[in-house]
């Protein structure tokens, strides 16, 4: 299992470093599907068989794909590299320290370290056992149509409007050129 | 060695030997396919098709493949050297993957007092033995997951090519995939639904009375056209379209590297029909209850192999449809009856 996480995580950092330090767009776009997939892994290793399925095809099967299709279809060429400023970069190393801090905080809130050296995380009121039990789609299921129900129909909403907004700029574009 | 230790030892030995099985058979499957593929359509064409190596031809595919192992490779100029060489191994390891989570046959239990008849995957005191190489709970959306990840080889391979034929099929396809995929899941719900599982096991046993493709007649047709495109064959094969792009997004490998492509194709082929075979037509089950259970992966195959001659039959005997009008009969035919089937289903289900 650690060794697995081990790859999983290295391979999630160098995807996201990829898509970040790569000059060509499409090797960004990939590194990006290769961090997604990567993350997909790290979800399986909690037991979220469900939500790691999910997480490939909406992110890396869909989204991802219509991105590198449009990339492939314009063909931008390399990125042009300007020499970075002294300002930006101080600038950005100072929201980079802040994010890694409040981050972390946010990530090791609640976790306890046992005498064999395990982290255990805060408790919620799912455990692993109970989900299974009931199982993992219907659990997901019944939290997103009960407790979550609102959030999740306005972000179907937000969904639906960035759609036909969408087609009303194709639309409205191909009527007076 | 600790009890613990042991039985971690046992899973990886067993899923190893079973993951060298299954691309064993899959291999076979494949290299047999492209000559029932090369005799059917001769058949259909009134010809003979290949019958010079071998009995009936039957060695042929081995001389294709020496033939493709030692043919020079083409390689094109200004390619992506790095994509160039990913697509296809990429594309193989897909769609072998894939097949990882489809059960052959119900689980047997060895050594152990088997639970109470043939439904139960139970095994107290034994080892249940799986026939598939990953039992995963969510075994359909892991097979999805996998095949839509199956995109990216054919269209890298047609953008890392660096030639106009290779480029719009491999454009093609990503649109058509992404096209289809959406009809066919939807068709896929329909037995979800009906079975309370995402597990495939648990789908073939609870058509243990009626097989879903009875309850689900729709569904199964708009799975099977689905799927006819999602492996890009004929009437819809436009991302390689052979009076208009050369060979679409494969124009520019030769050689072993255009084994790997071509073996991927073959490969989702068995996937596709395997797929509809547990969701709609009962897996391993026999249409009578009193033969044997080793006669499961036997009656799997002879399921997913009929399901490959239709594939095959149709695709000799049906012109390609126009790009348009795919994706026309995609978003506006298969997509609205999927939902329909899915809600109509969703009533019964409900009702019942």
């Amino acid at each position: 299992m650690t060794v697995i996480f081990g790859i999983a995580a290295v391979l999630a950092f160098g995807g996201a470093l990829g898509v970040v330090l790569s000059q060509r767009t499409l090797y960004s776009a990939l590194s990006l599907v290769l961090n997604m997939v990567s993350l997909a892994v790290l979800f399986l290793l909690l037991d979220a068989q469900f939500v790691a399925a999910v997480q490939i095809i909406v992110y890396a099967g869909a989204v991802m794909v219509l991105f590198v299709f449009i990339i492939a279809l314009l063909s931008p060429g390399a990125e042009e590299r300007v020499r970075p400023l002294e300002l930006r970069m101080l600038f950005g190393g100072v929201l980079a320290a802040v994010f890694t801090v409040v981050i972390g905080r946010l990530a090791l809130n609640g976790i306890t370290v046992t005498n064999n050296g395990h982290f255990h995380g805060a408790l919620g009121p799912f455990s692993p056992s109970l989900v299974d039990a009931h199982g993992q789609v219907q659990t997901l299921g019944e939290q997103l149509f009960t407790t979550y129900l609102l959030p999740f129909e306005v972000t179907s909403l937000l969904l639906l409007v960035a759609a036909v907004g969408a087609v009303y700029l194709s639309k409205h574009r191909r009527v007076s050129s | 060695m600790s009890p613990a230790a042991t039985s971690v030892l046992l899973a990886v030995v067993v899923t190893v030997v079973k993951g060298l099985l299954v691309i064993i058979v899959l291999l076979t499957g494949f290299a047999y396919l492209t000559l029932i593929e090369r005799k059917v359509s001769a058949r259909i064409q009134l010809r003979y098709g290949p019958n010079r190596v071998g009995p009936f031809g039957l060695i042929q595919p081995a001389a294709d493949a020496v033939k493709l192992l030692f043919k020079e490779k083409v390689a094109p100029e200004g390619r992506d050297r790095f994509l160039y060489l990913l697509a296809p191994a990429l594309a193989a390891c897909a769609a072998l993957f894939a097949f990882s989570a489809i059960p052959v046959n119900q689980t047997i239990c060895i050594a152990g007092t088997h639970g109470a008849g043939p439904l139960s995957a139970r095994c107290p005191g034994g080892y249940p033995l799986h026939w598939d190489v990953a039992n995963i709970n969510v075994g359909l959306l892991f097979i999805l997951a996998i095949t839509s990840l199956g995109v990216y080889s054919i269209f890298l391979a047609g953008w890392a090519s660096n030639s106009k034929y290779s480029l719009l099929g491999g454009l093609r396809s990503a649109a058509q995939l992404i096209s289809y995929e959406m009809a066919v899941s939807f068709a896929l719900i329909g037995p979800v639904l009906l079975a309370g599982s995402l597990n495939l096991e648990t789908v073939v046993n609870q058509q243990h009375s009626l097989w879903f493709v009875f309850l689900q007649p729709m569904g199964f047709l708009l799975y099977f056209t689905g799927a006819l495109a999602e492996t890009n064959r004929l009437p819809f094969d436009l991302p390689e379209a052979e009076s208009e792009l050369v060979a679409g997004y494969h124009t520019e490998y030769s050689g072993m590297r255009f084994g790997l492509l071509q073996m991927a194709e073959f490969v989702n082929v068995i996937t596709v029909c395997s797929i509809a075979t547990v969701m709609f037509l009962g897996g391993w089950m026999g249409p009578f209850f009193f033969l044997p259970n080793w006669l499961g992966p036997l009656w799997f195959g002879a399921k997913v192999g009929l399901l490959i001659f239709v594939m095959m039959w149709v695709r000799w005997t049906f012109p390609r449809l126009r790009y348009d009008r795919l994706m026309q009969f995609g978003w506006k035919v298969l997509l609205p009856l999927g939902m329909a089937n899915v809600l109509l289903t969703s009533v019964f289900v409900a009702l019942h």
